[in-house]
C-alpha cells in the first residue's frame, strides 16, 4: 500500500514561486490501476517523481508498506515519456540494463531480458538498437526494462503520450493484458480522459494552480477489459464516467481573461 | 564522400571501373596536389630566387633528406616531447573535461581560465616558460600540453554535457549510482566526442612541438629548419616541413582508425 500524505512541493518559476503541489493526500492499494488525469501544469508529474524518489517534496511524505521513501527503490520501477532508453545498446542489454544496476549477474539477467521481451511481443529484436525500432516498441521496451525488475509498483507518466493515435490504442489493450496477469499495482499518468478511464480502478483528477487533488473517481468497468476495449468505450458506463470527469475539468478551466 | 553526387549526370555512360576512380576522393585529391605543384613549379621558376626552391627540387631535397640520418635524430628528439606532452594532456584533460561536464560548480570555477587559454596566443607564453623552467626537455613538454589539453578538455565536457539528462534521471530511478550513471550512461555517451577531440589534438601537439623549437629551444625539427634556414637551404626546409606533414597525417590516421574501433565497441556493450 502506498500512502501519500502531505505533499506539498514548490518551485522557484522566473514569475516568483510556483505551487507545483498543496496537502497532496493519497492511498493507492495494492494491486490496483490508479490513473492519475489532470490539465497540464497540475503537478501530476511532480508527484510521480515524488513518489519514485527522484525529488524531494517541501512538506508530508510518502509510505510504501509503511516505510518511508526518500530515494528510488527496488519496489519501484518507472516508464518514462520519452522511453529513455540507451541508444547505444542493443534491445536486450535496455531490458536488462535496471537488473544490471542492481548487480544481477549477466547470464540471469539476460534470461530474464529475453523472457520480457518476448512477453511484450518483441521477439527477434533483441539485438537491434533503440533507433531500429518504432515509438511504440521503444515503449514496449520501457516497459520491459520496468517490469524486469518485478517491481511491486509500477509508476508511468504518460508512457504514451509520445505515441501516434493507432499506436496508443494497441498499447493500451496490451498493457491491459500484462496488467490482468501481472496485477501490478499501477500509478498511470496521464491528461487523456479517455485513457484514465478505460485503464484504471479509480481516477484521480487533479487541478492545477496549486496543484491539488479535485476528486477521486471510481470506474466500476468490468475487467478484464483488454478483449473488450472497443465495446467499453462505446458503452453507457464509459460515457457518464467520462462525460462527469469532463465536467469537472472544465469547472476547473481558468477563464481566458483579457490581457 | 562529396564526389559522388557531383557526377551523377554522367553516371550511366561511364564503365565500371571508371566510376569507381572517379567516386573516389583520392582521384581529387591527387589531381589538386598535381595542380598545385604545377602552379610551384611555374612560380618558383619565374622568381628565380634563390630562397625560394621549385617544386622538383625540393623532391630531390626530400629524398635527400630522408637518407640524412639528422632527419631521423631530429624526428626522434622532437617525438619525444610530442609523445610525454601528448599523454600527459590526455591524463590530464579528459578527467578535467569530465568532471567539468558534469559538475556546474567546477565549470563556474575553471570556465575563465578555459577562456584565457582559449584566446591566449600559445606563443607568447614562451618566455615565460623559458623563464621558468628553462630551456630543456620540460618546456617543450610543457608548451605541447598548453597545445592539446584545451580540445580535450572542452571536448570531454560537451560529451558529457550532451548526455540526455533523461537517461540520468532514467538510471538514478533504477537505483544507479553515481558510479554506475559514469560507466552506463555518461562515458558511453560521451565518447564520440572524447575520441574526436584526442585526434583534433594530436595536429595541435604537432604544431606546439614544432612551435616550441622553432621560438625556443632549436633542437629537433624546429632546429632542423632553423639549420637550412640558416644556409638558405630552402629546398630542404620545405623538405623537413613535408616529413612533419607526413608524420601528422600518419598520427592522424591511427588515431581515426582507432577512434572508430572504440567507438564501435562502446556500441557493441552488451551485446
Amino acid at each position: 500500500m502506498i500512502e501519500v500524505s502531505g505533499i506539498t512541493k514548490r518551485f522557484a518559476g522566473r514569475h516568483g514561486e510556483v505551487q507545483a503541489l498543496q496537502g497532496v493526500d493519497l492511498t493507492v492499494r495494492d494491486n490496483e490501476f490508479l490513473t492519475v488525469l489532470g490539465p497540464s501544469g497540475c503537478g501530476k508529474t511532480t508527484l510521480l517523481r515524488i513518489i519514485a524518489g527522484l525529488e524531494r517534496a517541501d512538506a508530508g511524505q510518502v509510505l510504501i508498506d509503511g516505510r518511508v521513501i526518500r530515494s528510488p527503490g527496488p519496489e519501484r520501477a518507472m516508464v518514462f515519456q520519452g522511453f529513455a532508453l540507451l541508444p547505444w545498446a542493443t534491445i536486450l542489454s535496455n531490458v536488462a540494463f535496471g537488473l544490471e544496476v542492481r548487480g544481477v549477474p549477466r547470464r540471469e539477467r539476460e534470461a530474464k531480458a529475453r523472457e520480457l521481451i518476448v512477453f511484450v511481443g518483441l521477439s527477434g529484436f533483441e539485438d537491434m538498437l533503440p533507433h531500429e525500432l518504432s515509438g511504440g516498441m521503444q515503449q514496449r521496451v520501457g516497459l520491459a526494462r520496468a517490469l524486469a525488475v518485478e517491481p511491486q509498483v509500477l509508476l508511468m507518466d504518460e508512457p504514451f503520450s509520445a505515441l501516434d493515435e493507432q499506436t496508443r490504442r494497441l498499447l493500451q489493450e496490451e498493457l491491459l493484458g500484462i496488467w490482468e496477469k501481472t496485477r501490478t499495482t499501477v500509478i498511470f499518468i496521464t491528461h487523456s480522459m479517455e485513457e484514465a478511464v478505460l485503464l484504471g480502478d479509480r481516477v484521480v483528477l487533479m487541478s492545477a494552480r496549486p496543484g491539488r487533488i479535485a476528486e477521486i473517481v471510481d470506474v466500476p468497468l468490468e475487467r478484464p477489459r483488454s478483449v473488450s476495449v472497443d465495446s467499453i468505450e462505446t458503452s453507457r458506463e464509459f460515457a457518464e464516467i467520462t462525460n462527469h470527469l469532463w465536467r469537472s475539468l472544465r469547472t476547473m478551466q481558468e477563464p481566458v481573461m483579457p490581457e | 564522400m562529396t564526389a559522388r553526387g557531383g557526377l551523377g549526370t554522367i553516371r550511366h555512360a561511364t564503365p565500371r571501373v571508371w566510376r569507381g576512380v572517379a567516386a573516389s576522393p583520392w582521384l581529387y585529391r591527387a589531381l589538386t596536389l598535381v595542380i598545385g605543384a604545377v602552379a610551384w613549379e611555374v612560380s618558383a621558376r619565374s622568381v628565380e630566387s634563390i630562397l625560394i626552391p621549385t617544386f622538383l627540387e625540393t623532391v630531390d631535397g626530400f629524398v635527400r633528406l630522408g637518407a640524412d640520418p639528422r632527419l631521423w635524430e631530429a624526428l626522434f628528439i622532437s617525438n619525444q616531447a610530442l609523445v610525454v606532452g601528448f599523454l600527459i594532456a590526455l591524463v590530464i584533460g579528459i578527467p578535467l573535461g569530465l568532471a567539468i561536464g558534469r559538475f556546474p560548480t567546477l565549470e563556474r570555477i575553471t570556465n575563465v581560465y578555459l577562456n584565457i587559454l582559449l584566446v591566449a596566443p600559445m606563443a607568447a607564453l614562451i618566455p615565460l616558460l623559458i623563464m621558468s623552467l628553462g630551456l630543456g626537455f620540460a618546456s617543450r613538454v610543457v608548451l605541447i600540453v598548453l597545445f592539446a589539453i584545451l580540445v580535450m578538455v572542452i571536448n570531454a565536457r560537451t560529451g558529457v554535457r550532451q548526455v540526455d539528462a533523461k537517461l540520468i534521471e532514467m538510471a538514478r530511478s533504477f537505483g544507479a549510482s553515481e558510479l554506475q550513471i559514469w560507466r552506463r550512461i555518461l562515458l558511453p555517451g560521451a565518447l564520440p566526442a572524447i575520441m574526436s577531440g584526442i585526434r583534433i589534438s594530436i595536429g595541435r601537439a604537432v604544431e606546439g612541438m614544432v612551435i616550441v623549437e622553432l621560438l625556443m629551444v632549436s633542437v629537433g625539427i624546429g632546429g632542423l629548419i632553423l639549420s637550412f634556414r640558416g644556409r638558405f637551404q630552402g629546398e630542404m626546409l620545405f623538405a623537413t616541413i613535408f616529413y612533419v606533414i607526413i608524420e601528422a597525417f600518419i598520427l592522424l590516421g591511427v588515431a581515426r582508425w582507432l577512434e572508430s574501433r572504440v567507438v564501435r565497441a562502446a556500441g557493441r556493450t552488451g551485446r
